[in-house]
């Protein structure tokens, strides 16, 4: 796997197509709590935007908005410019265009590593079997793991098992990629070999939104880095800006935190 | 030999205190199983058992309507032949699997044995005898051959083979009860462990898809069908299973015209379904339970709808954890059998309590109901056998990592 040198991604720039556009997104959770407050965010084809903030800010909370895992009372979403309604033909139709890697990786433990990547496009997409197998055995060569493909997700590390997930859900061939603080649950030793591959994607066509706390993954890779805090979007500028000139009083105390 | 010794005295004699104990222990042992062995050998009477053999097996089944249950023992035995050794020629993908493990051979080692000490301990004539040996030859025989050939059969034939097993219930009941062609033998003349095992069974089969539907009506989001799911299985296990089956002689009298309610036979083994259905809802509930939501979640995002995410994703895991709490739900079902007596069938125990009640066996009552024992004894350990071994064959975690 090729490392790209630093930066090198983050200057291309991005064609000019909406894929996310939030507005106004506002949701309580059912017993009332009120986890986003009028969130706003776009982010445009072949951008990787970074959300941090400090825990309970409602990062994921807004990201799984994304692919209706999550519903919202007020505002707007369009996703591929299909609006997120409550009708479920759509819910269903963005979900598949939209990727999730999550922090628990959720691998399938009763299923080998190879059918964890095939299970969804042979029955949603309703592809050839033999087709999907290939296509899976080359992602996993991608992610550097094509070795373990019979092997159960129980039986790899968990840096092992979060690039299984990643090739998973590109095994869908989404157009956009989640990604819930993928390395938090994952051994120092091991989070090297999940950005690598992360990194590797950012170079591709596909948009990435990636909740995480690796300060110098979104220096290099992000195109735009978002401050989440207490529900709401504080500010949203691009790394060099966020991380040296911040505009917010609350981003440079987050920064001092992590820093 | 020199380690196993060493084991013994390891694990039995670690300490003085220990010691003592495991002789005090080894003592009282030595001396039930001398008493009960001095009770069997010398002391005890089974011309009772001999002499009804039959009568236990498959209670007043037309003597000559018989052959049809030869076929189908012939026939269920030749598929256990060769599923087992298809399963052996065929080891999960990830894990090498002997084609001869120790279990097995000592498995054929104890039902060829039993095959021919059986039928001469119960004094059948010869010619039955020798069907018995048949039967013993026809399953290792296929055993042998399908573990032999078995892996260079084509893909597409071994998929049908685990369908095999509906068919034959299916043909089953027709060779029992009669029909299509075949002459019809009425369910009040089966009996003994033909009753039983059919019961049971019929009831095991029928109250798994059951209680997987009331477990997932227990956790749906609609209110009525939660409400009627707990209603159901809160009334079910509320109400002792006897009172269940007189109530069940009745009110399907009440419930459906006259004619169309089934036979007794059929009313007792639907009320066993749905009272089995009842207590299976529970392990399944607990094997859901048990399932993350990540895994839904995981599924859900990669597009699955909300039936497929079940069907692949979580029922799979969740019947996986349930098994075993599932097993020990259909061991009691096969117990339970043993309280259509009380309602007047003649399974196991009905055919024992008529027996014993012929005063050409007074006071035999101690070698019937050992023999009842030991005859329940060996179908629950068979049950539990298998689903042991399912369960490992299912188990990801058992596979040793290479
Ligand atoms: N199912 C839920 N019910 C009620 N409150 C929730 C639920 N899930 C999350 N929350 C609350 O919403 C807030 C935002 O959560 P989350 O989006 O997970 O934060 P983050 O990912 O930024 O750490 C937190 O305060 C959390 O306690
Ligand atoms: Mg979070």
């Amino acid at each position: 796997m090729t490392t790209t040198p630093a930066a090198a991604a983050n200057t291309v720039v991005p064609a000019n197509t909406v894929m996310i556009e939030a507005q106004g997104v506002q949701k309580w959770y059912p017993n009332g709590f009120h986890a986003l407050r009028g969130c706003d965010l776009r982010v445009n084809r072949g951008e990787v935007v970074v959300i941090m903030g400090p825990s309970g800010s409602g990062k994921s909370t807004f990201i799984r908005t994304f692919n209706a895992l999550e519903d919202f009372q007020k505002g707007r979403i369009v996703v591929d410019g299909i609006a997120l309604s409550n009708d479920l033909r759509n819910i269903d139709a963005i979900r598949r265009e939209v990727g999730m890697v999550f922090q628990q990786f959720n691998l399938f433990p009763h299923l080998t590593v190879l059918d964890n990547l095939t299970l969804a496009p042979v029955l949603v997409r309703k592809r050839a079997k033999a087709e999907v197998e290939r296509q899976a055995m080359a992602l996993l060569q991608r992610v550097g793991i094509a070795e373990q493909a019979s092997k159960f997700p129980g039986q790899l590390s968990g840096g092992q098992q979060q690039r299984v997930a990643i090739a998973r859900a590109l095994c869908m061939e989404p157009r956009i990629l989640l990604f819930d603080e993928p390395t938090s649950a994952l051994d120092p030793e091991m989070v090297r070999e999940v950005l690598d591959v992360m990194r590797n994607l950012a170079e591709d066509d596909i948009t990435m939104v990636v909740v995480t706390h690796e300060v110098k993954f979104a220096e290099q890779v992000a195109h735009r880095v978002v401050l989440m805090a207490e529900g709401e979007v504080v500010e949203e500028a691009p790394p060099q800006v966020f991380f040296n000139t911040p505009s917010h009083e609350r981003t440079r105390r987050f920064l001092d935190q992590i820093l | 030999m020199n380690s196993l010794l060493r084991r013994l005295r390891h694990e039995l004699f670690a300490t003085p205190g220990d010691a003592v104990l495991s002789v005090a222990l080894l003592a009282l042992l030595t001396l039930a199983m001398g008493g009960l062995l001095r009770w069997a050998l010398v002391q005890a009477n089974w011309a009772v058992i001999q002499a009804n053999s039959t009568l236990f097996a498959v209670g007043r089944y037309p003597a000559e309507q018989q052959w049809r249950l030869w076929l189908l023992t012939s026939l269920l035995v030749g598929a256990a032949g060769l599923s087992w050794g298809l399963l052996r020629a065929h080891p999960r993908a990830d894990r090498q699997g002997l084609l001869w493990p120790r279990n097995d051979r000592v498995a054929v080692g104890l039902l060829a044995g039993l095959a021919v000490w059986l039928p001469w301990a119960l004094g059948l004539t010869g010619g039955i005898q020798a069907r018995w040996w048949g039967l013993a030859a026809l399953l290792i025989g296929l055993r042998w051959l399908a573990g032999r050939q078995g892996a260079s059969w084509p893909p597409r034939l071994l998929k049908l083979v685990p369908l095999v097993w509906p068919l034959l219930y299916l043909t089953g009941m027709v060779l029992i009860g009669g029909g299509l062609g075949v002459a019809k033998v009425s369910p009040s003349e089966w009996g003994g462990l033909l009753l039983t095992l059919l019961s049971a069974s019929f009831a095991i089969l029928l109250c798994f898809p059951l209680g997987v539907l009331l477990a997932l009506g227990r956790r749906s989001e609609l209110p009525l069908l939660r409400w009627a799911s707990v209603i159901y299985i809160e009334f079910i296990r509320g109400a002792p299973l006897i009172t269940l089956l007189f109530l069940g002689q009745n009110i399907f009298g009440f419930l459906l015209p006259n004619g169309l309610a089934p036979e007794r036979v059929w009313r007792a083994a639907w009320v066993l379904t749905f009272f089995a259905a009842a207590y299976l809802a529970e392990a399944v509930r607990s094997g859901l339970a048990a399932v993350p939501t990540g895994q839904v979640e995981a599924a859900r995002s990669l597009g699955l709808s909300q039936a497929r995410a079940l069907q692949h994703v979580v029922l799979p895991q969740a019947l996986r954890v349930a098994l075993p709490a599932m097993v020990g739900q259909f061991i009691s079902l096969l117990q339970d059998t043993t309280l259509l007596s009380l309602i007047g069938l003649l399974e196991l125990l009905g055919v024992a309590r008529t027996v014993m009640a012929n005063p050409e066996f007074l006071g035999k009552n101690a070698e019937v109901y050992l023999t009842l024992a030991v005859l329940f004894w060996c179908c629950c350990a068979a049950l539990g056998l298998g689903s042991r071994a399912l369960e490992r064959r299912l188990d990801p975690r058992t596979v040793p990592s290479r």
